[in-house]
């Protein structure tokens, strides 16, 4: 068994970086983490001074092209890994939500998703949180303007609430629809008696292009008037696990009207599914774990970093990260393809800005070309795998796994492969080998595993697969002084490792 | 493996199994073994992404005069003024249909819908009224995936109800099915370890670097070679997602030397066609390229590339998205109607396409959302409801309405009673509600001419009560011409 005290071996620290950062490490930053223990590693990768970066842009292809520039080369890639899996999590599309909101939340998103840091000046600000905690996250997301856009809550006036929203923050944000023991966590009604509690919230603009969300008292549900025909403010009357049984929570606690629905964030977070657990806690760590090591977690993972990281008490989402990163069974996909090694398909943002910083290119132009021909637009190539930022395809966010791997999808991963290693010309994007390997090479066997370690994945090729790309290679000595070798093998190698099934995987 | 697409269909004509490939690859694409199963027939299935409003797509237009045993529930239009007050569709703008024969209501058809009347008008269409599954869940997510499965009370393995006709019928890589999608394999089509295509533009579904001709001949082949041999490696690494990524890059591989050459085989051989489904005159304002014109038009080049003895497709999954209509739907015109046009529009010019073709009797579109709305509107929209409308069209259905009304007049003016029920009972109950599992299998049985025990073994009746189960399954629906 390990522990925060187990130092890392060289493939668990390529390992970490793989998954909290895009594609991978330079030697240089794996150097500072093989052999540290796990604990000491982690710190180091979660104690970053979060940034306040907005992804500033007249429109959602120039919103998402700033965003694509900051993740291509920010320090701390692990935040912009967190922002991922957030904008999936509170999925908001920019097909519905004007491009201002979007780029508010993703600005809020950022600053959530691991605590920020606070200027003097905003030390007495308390809707900044100190670290990122999950209930605030929620509270804040209640308000967000591109969220109250794009699932209703400007809409939801007494006369006719709307349930887009509060369906969803029970369905996907905080609870789902069944507990792990297959028990359902709410009901219609609860629902609907949500959807009461967010009538009358509206949003005005503040300062630049920000809006803020406010109380209007005259569309809101109040129980004097309403309760007659829509029952009372009560949630969780039969989930919840809430005693006495049967009588549920009442979100007016806190007084009726505005402190309506941070009350009912309160309530569903105390909420426990039919195994006596933290449903929320459940429900947003086996994502979490999902996203950053492998699909269908056994419960007993999720259950041990929740009860490591006092998440169910604190929801401190850094905490809840550091339990993760520390398990033995986050470890579980270290080892290259085989039966019953945990792996999980790339993301496309992983698969391509990873691979981009790999190899060092640097895309031209404002909308970040890889080569100069129209097609050759990281945006684009994102798109075509299933991956529009700012655009996931519906409120449930994207499908991941082989839900990725559509044949026009892993088409696009074929094709990206061969552009970005065919990089190259004045005044374009281009790939310099000189400056990823020593090109004087001659012997098949070194270039080979050279060539893998540049992608990070020497670890991770299967002894058939390495004399596969050998028989490509042909016999030595190679030279890649020689332009037509360099231009067809040399380019060509890299191609085939960046479409080989094992790069397609963490 | 040398030879080029190129010469590949110069030498053409009618293609046998394995006359093509070398062997250790299977020819997925070319199989013509289908005959003891679908013989020359498609299937298509068109998805409504989002939740349709059944009651703003099949609408009354007046009142019944059968009140019989229906009593005041039979008043129709008036129940429907009394829900739908800004989002209420005009009577005299709805495109009218048959009776409700239960009721005699009079009812119509969104006036967005004006494309798929016109084929009903041609006696193409079956409106199949308040289709739905026991225990309706209000969920996008969960909903669908009972309508993919067709499996509402998740006794199966999460596998679809195509999906699995097709893993019993086929082999892992050979299967006749196509998803026009960026994304990943349609719900409908899930099994183990599928390879069911799913393209996006057949214009650009290529493999890349397939010039084999010239000075990087050789070396292409090399590089197809190394890929081959990893993805063969992966389909058998006995890992599943894996094997998954194997099947797939090995069936995309085959599939990008025959499938881009029906782009311009299509547009050679039928410009006038080709060009009518993005023409502003047909399509209007429309943005073609995510539009349901675009899709449709992308099976129409695969239905003919079949035709023409290229490829194999049988079996197609599109979508369009937008239905989820919680706010600003629109009445008369608005988002609602637009999507309706769209979708409508869009029918019509794939009809008229593949009729032009010789092969109106052979397709069958299938059209169907997770769930209808609510009865009752909200502000500006909806909320999410339960049972539907479903619509299949082809040469061989028998148009007309079939089912019954959803019982709208015992909706509330509270929440809680403001779903349809899900009543199967005898066919003597008033608002009898047809399952899901109905119609697919009536399909499978009359369309697909898979035998009936083969039909329930993949759709098992459920046990318990039969007024809230689907205890009697009856695959014969009266929904295709004899």
């Amino acid at each position: 068994m390990g522990d925060a005290s187990t130092p890392l071996t060289l493939e668990e620290a390529r390992y970490l970086l793989r998954r909290t950062g895009f594609g991978g490490a330079k030697p240089r930053d794996l150097e500072q983490v093989v052999g540290l223990p796990r604990g000491e590693a982690v710190a180091e990768l979660l104690e970053f001074k979060p940034s306040r970066f907005a992804p500033r842009g007249g429109d959602s292809s120039e919103i998402q092209d700033r965003w694509i520039r900051y993740m291509l080369r920010v320090r701390h890639p692990l935040q912009e890994k967190l922002v991922i899996f957030w904008h999936d999590h509170f999925a908001t599309s920019a097909l519905d939500v004007t491009d201002t909101r979007m780029i508010q939340q993703n600005k809020t998103l950022r600053l959530h998703c691991t605590g920020v840091h606070r200027s003097r000046s905003e030390q007495v600000d308390f809707m900044l949180p100190l670290r990122g905690n999950f209930k605030d996250f929620v509270k804040a997301i209640n308000k967000d303007p591109a969220m109250m856009q794009f699932l209703n809550t400007e809409d939801n006036t007494k006369t006719s609430p709307n349930e887009n929203y509060s369906r969803e923050l029970e369905e996907l944000f905080c609870l789902g629809v069944l507990d792990f023991g297959g028990q359902p966590n709410y009901t219609q009604e609860d629902v609907f008696q949500i959807a009461r509690a967010f009538t009358g919230w509206r949003t005005r603009e503040v300062r630049g292009y920000e809006r803020e969300a406010y109380f209007d008292i005259d569309r809101h549900d109040y129980s004097a008037v309403y309760n007659a025909t829509r029952g009372p403010k009560v949630i969780f009357k039969s989930t919840g696990g809430f005693l006495p049984a049967g009588q549920g929570r009442s979100f007016t606690v806190d007084g009726e009207g505005a402190p309506e629905i941070d009350a009912v964030i309160d309530i569903i977070f105390d909420h426990t599914d039919s195994q006596g657990h933290n449903t929320v806690a459940r429900h947003v760590t086996r994502r979490l774990i999902e996203y950053f090591a492998h699909p269908n977690p056994d419960v007993a993972f999720v259950d041990e970093v929740i009860s490591a990281s006092n998440f169910d008490v604190d929801f401190d989402i850094r905490e809840l990260l550091r339990a993760i990163f520390i398990d033995d069974r986050f470890y579980e996909g270290v080892a290259p393809i085989a039966p019953g090694v945990r792996k999980s398909v790339k993301f496309p943002t992983d698969f391509v800005i990873g691979t981009l910083r790999l190899l060092g290119i640097r895309p031209r132009r404002r909308d970040l070309r890889v080569n100069d021909s129209g097609s050759g637009v990281v945006r684009g190539y994102l798109r075509d795998m299933g991956m529009t930022l700012l655009e996931p395809p519906s409120v449930f966010g994207w499908n991941w796994e082989t839900s990725w791997l559509g044949s026009t999808n892993v088409q696009e991963r074929y094709q990206f492969a061969v552009d970005a290693t065919r990089a190259s010309g004045a005044g374009t994007a281009s790939v310099r080998y000189s400056k990823l390997m020593d090109l004087t090479l001659t012997d098949p066997v070194t270039i080979v595993d050279t060539a893998l370690a540049v992608l990070q994945v020497d670890d991770q090729f299967s002894g058939a697969d390495r004399q596969t790309l050998l028989d490509y290679l042909g016999p030595g000595p190679i030279d890649f002084g020689d332009e037509n070798t360099f231009n067809r093998k040399l380019r060509g190698l890299f191609a085939l490792i960046i479409q080989s099934p094992a790069y397609q995987v963490y | 493996m040398a030879i080029t697409r190129r010469q590949f269909l110069a030498r053409t004509g009618l293609l046998t199994a394995g006359s093509f490939f070398g062997p250790g690859l299977a020819n997925p694409f070319m199989r013509k073994a289908l005959a003891d199963t679908i013989g020359d027939r498609y299937l298509v299935v068109l998805f409504l992404d989002g939740g349709n409003d059944g009651l703003n797509t099949v609408t009354p237009i007046a009142n019944g005069n059968n009140l019989g045993t229906y009593g005041f529930s039979a008043n129709l239009r008036t129940a429907y003024n009394n829900v739908r007050n800004s989002i209420r569709l005009t009577d005299s703008n709805l495109l009218p249909i048959a009776n409700d024969a239960g009721t005699n209501t009079p009812l119509g058809l969104h006036p967005g819908f004006a494309g798929l009347h016109n084929l009903y008008a041609q006696d193409l269409v079956a409106v199949i009224q308040n289709v739905g599954y026991p225990v309706p869940n209000l969920s996008h997510d969960s909903s669908r995936r009972y309508f993919e499965t067709a499996d509402p009370l998740g006794v199966g393995n999460g596998t679809g109800w195509i999906g699995r006709h097709l893993a019993a019928n086929y082999g892992l890589v050979d299967l006749p099915a196509v998803s026009v999608a960026r994304g990943g394999v349609p719900g409908e089509f899930a099994q183990t370890d599928t390879g069911v295509l799913a393209i996006g533009e057949l214009r650009r579904f290529n493999f890349p670097y397939h010039s084999t001709s010239g000075s990087y001949a050789a070396e292409n082949t090399r590089r197809d070679t190394a890929f081959l041999e990893m993805y063969a490696a992966a389909s058998v690494s006995g890992h599943p997602s894996v094997e998954f990524l194997g099947n797939v890059g090995n069936s995309v591989y085959d599939a990008a030397q025959v499938y881009p050459d029906l782009h311009p085989l299509y547009v050679a051989d039928r410009p006038s066609f080709n060009l009518s489904y993005s023409d502003p005159a047909n399509i209007g304002e429309n943005t073609f390229r995510s539009s349901t014109a675009r899709d449709l038009r992308e099976v129409a080049k695969t239905i003919y590339g079949v035709t023409q003895g290229y490829v194999d497709s049988r079996f197609f999954e599109l979508r369009n998205g937008g239905y989820d209509t919680h706010s600003n739907q629109g009445g008369d015109t608005g988002p609602h109607y637009d999507l309706h046009n769209e979708v409508g529009t869009a029918l019509e010019l794939f009809w008229a396409d593949i009729t032009d073709m010789g092969v109106a009797d052979k397709v069958c579109v299938l059209i169907w959302s997770e769930f209808s709305r609510r009865i009752g509107q909200n502000s500006s929209g909806t909320d999410h409801g339960s049972q539907g409308p479903m619509f299949l069209i082809g040469g061989k259905v028998d148009g007309g309405v079939f089912g019954k009304h959803p019982d709208i007049a015992q909706y509330s003016a509270t929440f809680q009673n403001g779903n349809t029920r899900y009543l199967q009972g005898p066919a003597s109950n008033p608002f009898r509600t047809t399952d899901i599992r109905d119609v697919y299998g009536t399909i499978m049985k009359h369309w697909l001419n898979v035998p009936q025990a083969t039909v329930a073994s993949v759709l098992p009746a459920d046990s318990g009560d039969p007024n809230t189960r689907w205890t009697a399954p009856n695959f014969d629906l009266n929904l295709f011409k004899p």
